[in-house]
């Protein structure tokens, strides 16, 4: 078990099956990033590379904790809360 | 990198968008007043408004109080106090803060300063801990007992404007519809994207917003209080510095509650993202440090979280008075050290008073409203963060403060403590020897230099 999965399983959610409030605005850009800062800044592991695919990075938005980290280093993540009553929930403060 | 923004341009505020209002407004209730966030900031503006008989409505976008922050955290006694006198009947605190301590940390070495006293456990008491739902969903009861609406569930999506004076909010989806009032009070905490969309305030900088991550570890009270040698129901809170941050500056904790704990950890976005260090990983430098590992030993993990700090100090408030608006706590950067909810607490009660004066006056200009402003500025608020705005800029000028004086501290201390077969004068050159080796003396003197001219 590595030590993100540990983490994102002691997590609460409300997940929004219907709305994305994180995407990457143009993944063109991020096949030409250097060094992708998303990958390890996310404290939830949000963004991970995807190799084979034409998408190479993948947004697991349902399990950001709303932290906003992402939004302030990269230009070309669209970043918004998610809608009322969706996203994450803390109970223990 | 390409993408990578550069840390200074990205003050830059974006253009203002005052979208008008189409003629085909529904006609909604119209408030004297609305809050966007029940946090401390915004729970207390909303119930000192009411309190004075002003219309409130108060927006949260969590589905309860306190369901979108996590991390610490302990109240300020006096401050609070001054504000809702013995609170601490009304509002479920953890544990009463009888210790304070500070641990400079290197990979297997603990120097520790402590405090611990019995008097901190009488009123009226110097800290206390508290867990967040406890804190916010008390601040709303009171504000909703003394006449707000407040709605969870409900996410601001824009501020609107007319011809520059805010007039009213629109909701995101599912509820997407509109409420209006004369005065809109910001207390969307840290990440505040409604003023920064609108234009108010420039984006914060990752250099001044500090990440943090946190795990809350369960272990039965009297465990806790073995461990930690305290007193039922007394509490300690450590500050952790040195190693947990791997070499950057920043902080680590330890937060003691009634049967849990909470390991607190962070620094600057902007470190996280240049060093490439994944932030539970730093968690985890924590937990397994050999000396930390016995007292978590047990434990069951609850929950992990992560959220962030405004940590720019005095130069990086922004604008907090606009016309029909006024922006509170953690949005408008009002944070000493790890330290907000007072802050929050207080420009919130001073938000409304000048929200107060507004309405009798009828006089909603960005003059009148000043008032908030003039009272924050007289207030311990401004007069603190002022008193630390040094502090803030010598982290930045020493960037390895915390961690190579936390080593050094420990290596004196450990050469101090162990026995040689020297004389004493052959022992503290020893002992020199060893500390200018970590440190060259000309660098710790400037060092030096630049901590004393900051502290004096
Ligand atoms: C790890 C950590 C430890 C801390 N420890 C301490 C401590 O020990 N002591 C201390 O005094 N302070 C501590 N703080 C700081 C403290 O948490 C903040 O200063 C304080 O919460 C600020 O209060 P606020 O009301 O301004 O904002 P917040 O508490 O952030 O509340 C903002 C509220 O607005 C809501 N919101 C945001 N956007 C919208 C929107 N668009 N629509 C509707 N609602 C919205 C949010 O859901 C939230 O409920 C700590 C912070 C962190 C991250
Ligand atoms: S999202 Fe941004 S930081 Fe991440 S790979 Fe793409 S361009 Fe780089
Ligand atoms: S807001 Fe925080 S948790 Fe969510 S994707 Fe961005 S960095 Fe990750």
């Amino acid at each position: 078990m590595s030590k993100l999965t540990h983490c994102t399983e002691l997590l609460h959610f409300t997940p929004d099956d219907y709305w994305q409030h994180i995407s990457i605005t143009d993944q063109s850009v991020c096949q030409q990033c250097r060094t992708k800062p998303c990958l390890t800044l996310c404290p939830s592991g949000v963004f991970t590379w995807n190799l084979h695919k034409s998408e190479p990075v993948l947004v697991l938005y349902k399990q950001c904790v709303e932290c906003g980290a992402c939004r302030l280093v990269c230009d070309n993540i669209n970043f918004s809360f998610p809608c009322g009553g969706y996203g994450v929930h803390f109970v223990e403060g | 990198m390409t993408m990578l923004k550069h840390w200074y341009e990205s003050k830059k505020p974006k253009k203002p968008v005052h979208k008008p209002l189409p003629e085909t407004v529904l006609p909604c209730k119209k408030y004297d007043a609305i809050v966007v966030g029940a946090g401390p900031g915004g729970a207390s503006a909303a119930y000192f408004m009411a309190k004075e008989g002003l219309d409130v409505l108060l927006l949260e976008r969590g589905p309860y109080p306190g369901a979108k922050n996590c991390g610490g955290a302990s109240l300020i006694a006096e401050h609070t106090h001054k504000l809702f006198p013995n609170f601490w009947e009304e509002c479920e605190c953890e544990r009463i803060i009888t210790q304070q301590a500070y641990w400079l940390m290197t990979e297997d070495s603990i120097l520790a300063s402590s405090f611990q006293s019995l008097k901190l456990a009488a009123a009226p008491f110097n800290r206390f801990t508290v867990k967040r739902r406890n804190l916010y969903q008390w601040l709303c009861d009171k504000a909703v007992s003394a006449g707000a609406e407040l709605h969870l569930n409900h996410q601001v999506d824009q501020v609107l404007f007319d011809e520059g004076q805010a007039v009213g909010v629109e909701m995101s989806p599912p509820n997407q519809n509109r409420f209006l009032a004369d005065i809109i009070i910001l207390a969307d905490g840290a990440n505040s994207l409604l003023a920064e969309q609108a234009g108010l305030i420039p984006q914060v900088s990752p250099q001044d917003l500090a990440l943090y991550v946190k795990e809350t570890i369960a272990l039965p009270a009297e465990v806790i209080e073995e461990r930690f040698n305290l007193l039922p129901g007394n509490g300690t809170i450590i500050g952790l510095i040195g190693h947990p941050t791997a070499g950057f500056n920043g902080t680590g904790s330890i937060h003691t509650f009634k049967e849990s704990i909470n390991i607190n950890v962070g620094m600057a976005i902007a470190d996280f993202a240049a060093s490439g260090i994944r932030p539970y990983e730093l968690l985890e430098r924590i937990k397994k440090h050999p000396l930390i590992q016995p007292l978590l030993s047990g434990g069951v993990s609850l929950e992990y979280g992560s959220s962030a700090i405004p940590e720019g100090g005095y130069h990086a408030i922004p604008e907090l008075v606009h016309p029909g608006l006024l922006i509170v706590g953690d949005a408008a950067s009002l944070v000493n050290g790890t330290h907000g909810f007072n802050l929050a607490m207080w420009s919130g009660f001073f938000a409304a008073q000048a929200a107060y004066q507004a309405k009798i006056s009828r006089d909603f200009s960005q003059k009148k409203l000043s008032l908030y402003r003039t009272l924050l500025n007289e207030s311990f608020v401004m007069q603190d963060l002022k008193a630390n705005a040094k502090m803030a800029a010598l982290q930045r000028n020493v960037p390895y403060l915390f961690n190579l004086y936390s080593h050094l501290a420990n290596e004196t201390a450990y050469q101090m403590s162990k026995v040689y077969t020297m004389p004493k004068k052959a022992k503290r050159n020893l002992i020199f020897k060893k500390i200018t080796s970590i440190q060259p003396l000309t660098k710790m003197a400037s060092d030096l230099w630049k901590v004393i001219k900051v502290i004096q």
